[in-house]
This record gives structure tokens, sequence and C-alpha cells, in this order.
């Protein structure tokens, strides 16, 4: 890694004779390193500890999306300073040879302006390849590098587990995503985040004989594991997802908090005929202490009138494994261990990028929960 | 099927496919080896991924005497050995073996398949399955005509909820033996209740040929007779019989693997765009390439059969001297043949298909080869120097497809041939699933475009029975004739000297 003063013509000739390097002599039994670039992605670190976890992330990218990231180490200060470095990431093969390699540009900023760093950014993306900005931590749509940078980026990832006020940056973010329409894409890593928990919810009712019970659900608990300050935005989301899908809509006093305790309250569409179809479900979410340390730890949706019908999802006490368990009518439960692996960053990430387009599950159940959020006593 | 009818409305938007009804898989079979190097890992690997429903059973319906927690305890050493994960989370594992039992009992034993129709029912009340179920003939080919009567007799064909029965291959060893087995299975099953099997089918570099024609737009203008001068397919093994040789001494290779995997590759690079994807209409364009190939005749073939020689340095023995082998067997464990599809797409085009055992390598491809520029312009490299453009489209090792064209040498007159080289390891950096994995997923959730239906078994072996009869009818050949560990007989090579073409060099 050498370091350069900041001239975009020095980067790129550099970014260039690091290929050169890189390639083997050309004989015939020897292979190319492969040079494969997918998007560009530009990542817009806090600081430090955010900066030294982007290092981290790109080279464990590369192996799903070779991809020139550009690091934007974006600091607040009273003088101006700016560096910028290159770097190609590779992953290897068994024999520790470099196969599939992408680059890395780090440019370390203190108290630059946005427009400067965008003067920068800007040349240094591949051409006629997608731009995702991921930007983590709090409060990241009222950053001004995103704010200039974000019509020219065909995807802006957040992370709604670092938000400082969640609930209020959660309704922010679902007013940009309406605002902004697609474009760009918006992502949100705590919503990547439940991706398992949607599957093994979702895999009960392939079942045909459970399928109706969904239809007929009153009560949901959802427990998320929480330190000091909870942040309930995951737990939102994932109700507002199953509201989405359900088509149920909040009440008129749709929302009641107790402590940590929040209690939403919704209309689900009728299942049968008569003014009694229309029913109410009731969902609480409430924060736990668990070794987990975030996202959800308990899942319950349960059919009380009638016949009683009750899905469980849970973490299990082994690390990385859920517990699922559907009892129907008093009938023996049926039960199985699954894996829900604790997902690293760079997995969220690249489970993120494998999407072209708006994520039109998402948000809906990011509109269906801000609209919750926006209902809670200030 | 009866699946589109419901509709989980949680599914929309979530990033896996759709997980298929709790079912029960009976294995029939079960103690041998298909079972634990394929069958059971690609099991354990799916419940891994989350893409097996809780509930999930499998039943090993086998001879052996055998308790449950023995099978289980086997099929566990098979997973940690076999599997693409590596050894067993014990916790996941706990939870998956809770759901497989061992049924001893002799496929033509009645009695077996009353008291399995019996467990089948109580599993079906103990872990939610709802009468849904999948028979697998991991069986010897002979066995299978029982176990289908046996199931029909004991009204295990039909259940509350869904039946479906898988096949491996060999389907049949020519077409009256093929039209006689479709009967008997067709006697008690349904036509979209049967399952056959072909492996390559599940493989994703296979699948990745019709995203590849029907997903770009570029290559289907150029993908006939105008652009395309043949097409060569081969599929070459280094491995000999193994323990196989009884078995294969009275098959050989035509029936091993040009009936199958071979005319299945040809059919997925010559049909014509289906209208849409899904099983019958795929399927229904690849049998109407397997009906316009013009029907073959000796002269359009070569056998070979290997003798001693070498492998990966080792001297290995000749196929007459394997065990099971007859020292005097006629059997071929190498074909070429050349065929033609005549209708207006491929008319006057040539396949090429050749496969063979104890070949130097292990790959698997198929090359499209263009016609060559049309006059020569650059003075210093005569026509005949130049390489054809040819797109390869390697199913294994190293899948990936690359497109060979000419290229200016730097600072010198001539011109060299270049690849772009697409790499799927590569580019997506994940290690591809098992083809069980798919099929046996595919299976499950009904869908049937990955497996070979009714009339595409019969077209294939309407196909090749001729050449059959006639070999065995023709004059013994002078076998061994090829070298364990070369490039297959001489005569092969002449054969495509003849068309003045040669056989790639692999």
């Amino acid at each position: 890694m050498s370091e350069a003063a900041i001239d975009i013509n020095a980067i790129e000739r550099e970014l260039r004779q690091m290929w050169q390097e890189q390639e083997n002599p050309p004989d015939a039994g020897g292979q190319a390193v492969i040079r494969a670039l997918t998007l560009n992605l530009i990542a817009r670190m806090p600081d430090d500890h955010w900066a030294d976890l982007a290092m981290t992330v790109a080279p464990a990218l590369t192996a799903h999306h070779p991809n020139r990231t550009v690091i934007v180490i974006d600091r607040p200060g009273q003088t101006t300073e700016l560096q910028a470095s290159v770097q190609a990431l590779c992953t290897l093969t068994s024999g520790g040879r470099a196969q599939v390699c992408g680059e890395q540009v780090t440019i370390s900023a203190r108290g630059a302006s946005a427009g400067q760093l965008t003067s920068l950014i800007l040349p240094l993306l591949v051409p006629d390849l997608p731009v995702v900005l991921w930007a983590p931590g709090a409060q990241p749509l009222a950053q001004p590098l995103v704010q200039r940078l974000y019509r020219l980026c065909d995807r802006l990832i957040v992370d709604s587990a670092t938000f400082a006020d969640p609930v209020r940056e959660l309704t922010e973010l679902a007013t940009f995503e309406q605002a902004t329409n697609g474009a760009p894409a918006v992502s949100d890593l705590g919503w990547t985040r439940l991706t398992p928990w949607r599957e093994l919810t979702a895999q009960f009712f392939d079942t045909r004989p459970f399928l109706p019970h969904l239809h007929r659900i009153d009560e949901i608990v959802i427990e998320y594991a929480a330190a000091d300050r909870p942040n309930p935005v995951a737990a939102l989301l994932f109700a507002g997802w199953l509201a989405s899908c359900l088509k149920w809509t909040p009440l008129e006093e749709a929302v009641g908090i107790e402590g940590e305790t929040i209690q939403l309250y919704l209309r689900r569409p009728a299942v049968g005929v008569g003014p009694a179809a229309i029913r109410l479900v009731s969902v609480e979410i409430r924060p736990v202490a668990h070794s987990a340390g975030e996202g959800l730890v308990r899942l319950i949706l349960r059919a009380v009138d009638n016949q009683r019908a009750e899905f469980v999802v849970e973490l299990t006490g082994e690390a990385g494994h859920a517990c699922t368990r559907a009892t129907i009518a008093g009938a023996a439960p049926i039960e199985r261990t699954a894996t829900i692996e604790r997902a690293t960053l760079a997995d969220l990430l690249s489970s993120e990028l494998r999407l072209l387009s708006r994520d039109r599950t998402f948000a809906a159940a990011l509109h269906v929960a801000a609209g919750l959020a926006r209902r809670f006593p200030v | 099927m009866a699946t589109s009818a419901f509709n989980n409305p949680l599914r929309a938007g979530l990033r896996i496919g759709r997980t298929p009804e709790p079912c029960t898989m009976v294995i029939f079979g079960s103690s041998g080896d298909l079972t634990s190097r394929k069958l059971v890992p690609a099991l354990y690997n799916l419940a891994r991924e989350r893409r097996l429903p809780g509930g999930f059973s499998v039943v090993g319906f086998a001879r052996r005497d055998w308790t449950d927690e023995y099978f289980r305890d086997l099929l566990r050493e098979a997973v940690n050995v076999n599997s693409r994960s590596g050894p067993v989370d014990p916790e996941l594992w706990a939870s998956f073996a809770h759901g497989i039992q061992y049924h001893r009992g002799s496929f033509d034993d009645a009695e077996a398949y009353t008291s399995l129709a019996e467990r089948l029912a109580k599993i079906d009340t103990e872990r939610g399955t709802g009468g849904n179920r999948v028979f697998y003939l991991a069986t010897p080919p002979d066995a299978y005509p029982t176990i289908v009567a046996q199931l029909g007799a004991h009204g295990l064909a039909h259940s509350r909820g869904w039946t479906r029965i898988i096949i491996e291959k060999p389907f049949g060893h020519d077409l009256a033996s093929a039209q006689a087995l479709n009967a008997e299975v067709l006697s008690v099953f349904d036509e979209d209740q049967v399952f056959r099997i072909d492996h390559y089918l599940g493989k994703e570099t296979v699948q990745n040929i019709l995203i590849f024609r029907f997903a770009n737009g570029i290559f289907e203008p150029i993908w006939n007779r105008n652009q395309i001068d043949h097409v060569q397919i081969t599929v070459a093994e280094t491995i000999g019989v193994e323990d196989r040789g009884g078995y294969y001494d009275s098959s050989g290779a035509l029936r091993d693997m040009i009936q199958n995997h071979l005319m299945q590759l040809l059919c997925l690079v010559a049909m014509e765009p289906p209208s849409v994807y899904d099983a019958d209409a795929v399927r229904d364009e690849k049998v109407k390439v397997l009906r316009a190939i013009r029907p073959l005749s000796v002269s359009d073939t070569v056998r070979g059969q290997y003798g001693p020689g070498s492998a990966n340095g080792l001297p290995v023995r000749g196929y007459r001297e394997e065990k099971g082998v007859s020292p005097t067997s006629q059997t071929e464990t190498y074909v070429a043949l050349k065929l033609f599809i005549d209708n207006w797409r491929w008319a006057g085009v040539p396949f090429y298909l050749r496969s063979g055992k104890r070949l130097p390598r292990r790959v698997s491809e198929i090359a499209i080869q263009f016609k060559s520029a049309p006059t020569m312009i650059f003075a210093d490299t005569p026509l005949n120097d130049l390489d054809p453009n040819v797109l390869a489209i390697k199913i294994q090792p190293d899948e990936g497809i690359s497109l060979k064209f000419s290229s200016k040498t730097p600072g010198q007159p001539q011109i060299r041939p270049v690849t772009m080289d697409f790499r799927y390891g590569a580019s997506f950096g994940v290690t591809s699933p098992e083809a069980y994995e798919r099929l046996l997923l595919d299976c499950m959730l009904g869908d049937g475009t990955l497996f070979t239906r009714r009339d595409e078994v019969e077209a294939s072996w309407a196909l090749l029975t001729p050449i059959l009869q006639a070999w065995a009818e023709g004059p013994p050949q002078p076998f061994p004739n090829y070298e364990a560990g070369s490039w297959g007989p001489a005569a092969a090579d002449e054969f495509i000297a003849r068309d003045g073409r040669y056989w790639r060099r692999l």
C-alpha cells in the first residue's frame, strides 16, 4: 500500500501500475489474475472505528462482488486534511495465488467540505457500473456528503441498528424512500438481518394445512435483544412486514407504550362473513436481555380464537441456531432446529448488493413501520 | 400441479425460493452407495440452508437388519465424509436425524409394504407430513418393476397429499425395455408423478446453457447454420469401470453416457426457445430436437475399448482385465458419433459427440465452432493459419464459458488466438450446490423441468437402439484399440478428419 498526495491522475496511474505488477508472465500454464469489477462502492465512514471496519469488509466483499471501493473517512475538523491511498483486493486460490481482484481507494479526510470530497470521488468511479453508497452510523441522511451524492447512486445502504434516535430516524428513512421513489434504491442492513427470521416464519405457511392459520393470527410477540439503549426498529420492521403482507391496517389508537414495551393494534381483514369477521391483531414488542446482544430473540404468532394455533421461532442456547415450533389445537408440537447464523457486515452488504432494483417488500414494510412509529407519543 | 392453488402471502420478496411442503422421502436401496454418498448429504445441506420444512422425514428401505440408531449413525458418518459443507453441525444434525427412520424389508416382500404404509401414516400424524411422499428408487434397475408394482398393490401410489417417484438411470437398456418400464411405471403412477433423474441436468453450468442462450440477446442471432460450422460435445472420464465392471460390461458407453447425459446436453444447445420456462414447454422443445435428428447408421459412429495403459502416472489394467468384465468383451468404453439435426436452424451442421473412460482428463464441455472469416485481408497471415472463433461452455471442471478470437500480437504483424474467459467460481465466488440438492428440491416442489419425460427417454432410445443392434450383429471389433490414458482410438481422429475437422485438444 502506497501513499500519495491527492491527485486523481496519480491515483489512476497507481491503479494501472498495480495491475501491471499483478499480471503473471504470459506463459501457457499460468493463469492471469482477473480484474473483475462489478460495481463501485462508496463507503462513507463517520470515524476511524468505522474506517477500520470498512477496511476489513471490503476484501471480504471481493469474493462475491469484486468492486472498486472508495472508502471516505469523513471526519470533522477545523483545518482541512486530505490523504489518499490505493490497494488491490484479491481473493486467493487454495495455493495462495491471487485470483480475482478488486480495487480499494481510501480517502482519509478531516474537515473537508462535501464539495471537495465529491470532486475527488466522482472521477474515481469506474464508468458504466452501478454505484452504491454505504453510509452507516447515526443520521446518515443528514450528512452533507450523502445529500450531495445520493442522486448519483443506484443504491443507498444505511443501517438502522446504528441509528442514534432509532424511531425518529426510521420515519425519516421512510420519508426519504418515498420521496426518492427508487432512485436511489434504499437498503437497511437492519432489515437484511431479519432475512432468516422472515424465511423461517414464511416456511411455516408453505405447509398447506397451516396456511389458513396465517389469516387468523390474533397476537404477535416480538422480543429483541437490548443492552443499555433499546433499538426497536428491527422489531418494528418485522411487524411492518407481517402487516404489509397480510394487509393489516393500524387502528386509530394504534400505539401504546409501557416502559420499554411497545403495544401495537392493527385490524386484520375479514376471513369469513359478517361484522364479527373483522378482527383485531395485537403486536407486543419488548426488549430482553440476551447474549446475542442485538437482533430478534423470539417471535410468537398466535391464533387464539376458536382453534388455537401457535408458531414460535426462537434462538436456542447454541449460538447460530434457532428452534421453530408449530403447535396446532393441542396436538404435539412440530419442532426442528435450523441455522440462523449471525451474519457478518460483509454478508449483509453482499446480500444487498445482489439486489438490482428497489426492494419493494422492504419498502412496504418500512412504510407500515414508519406509519406506526409516527404515532409514538413524543 | 396442485401446488399453484395455494399462495403463501409471506413468500413475496423473500430472497430464497419456496420451501416444499413437509413430506417423507422413502429411499429404496438405502444401504447403498448413492444414499450415503449423494442423497443424504444433499438433504442435509438443504436442511442446513433452511430449504426444507420442519417435519421433513426420511425412511430408508433396505434388506439389512439395521436399527434406526445404527442407520442414523451410518448416515451421520456419511455426511461427515461426503458433505460439501464439511462435518455435521451437531445440533442441526440432531434435529435432522430425528426425522430419519429405517424400514427393513426385501423389495418383493408384500408384508414389508403393508408395514411401510402403516409407518408412513404414523409419520403423517406425528410429523405433520400430511400424506406427502417421495419414493426414491436408488436400487439396481432390475428391482424397479417389483417396487413399483408393490407400491401400487399396497395403495401407496396415491395419498391424501401428493406422491412422487424418482427413478435413477439407467432407464431401460434399449427402446423396447424403456417402453416396457415406462408402461409398468405408468400403470401405477401418472406421468406427472414420475421424476426420471439425470443428474447432469442438476448441474449449475448445464442449467446455465439455457440462461446463456435465452437471457442474452446477442447470441441467438448467430446460433444457427449461417454462423456455426459445427458443434463438439465431449464428456471425458479418467476413471475406468471401478467396481461397476459387471454392470458396465452389459451396458457400455453408448448406453451409460450418450443416451442420457450427452443427448441432454445436445438438446439444451440445439433446442428452440420455449414459450415459457416450465416443465412441459421446455421438454416439448427437447423432444422436438430428438425427433429431428437424422437416423444414425454405424458409419456415423466409432467405438473403442481401452487396453492397459496409465492414469495419473500409474500403470492401469485394460478393460478386459477389470473385475466383472469378460476377457473377450466387445463392450465399448469409448464412443464418437456424428449426427445432424434436420430442421431449419441446424440443417447441415454436424454435431460431434464423444465420451469415453480412461481418457487423459476429466472434462465435460460443449464447443460451438463458428465459421471462419470469409476472406483474409491481412497479407502476412494465410487464412488457413487462423483459428476460428470457438465458444466453449465448460461444464466440469473449471465451470465457465470462454470465447476464442483473434488478436494482433503487440509490435508484430501477427495474429494470435486469445480467449475471453468467464469462470463461474471467479465471478460468483461461491461453491455451487450439488446437482442432487437442486433435483431433490425440485421434485419435492413438483417441478419436473430438470427431469426426463417419458417421450424424451423413448425418443433418445429410438435413435440409438438401431446402432446397438447393428453393433451386436456386426463383426467383432479388434478391441482393445486405445491405450488407457490416451484420447481414444485412432479411428476417432480419422473419423472427424474425413470431414476436414479435428477434435478439440482439451
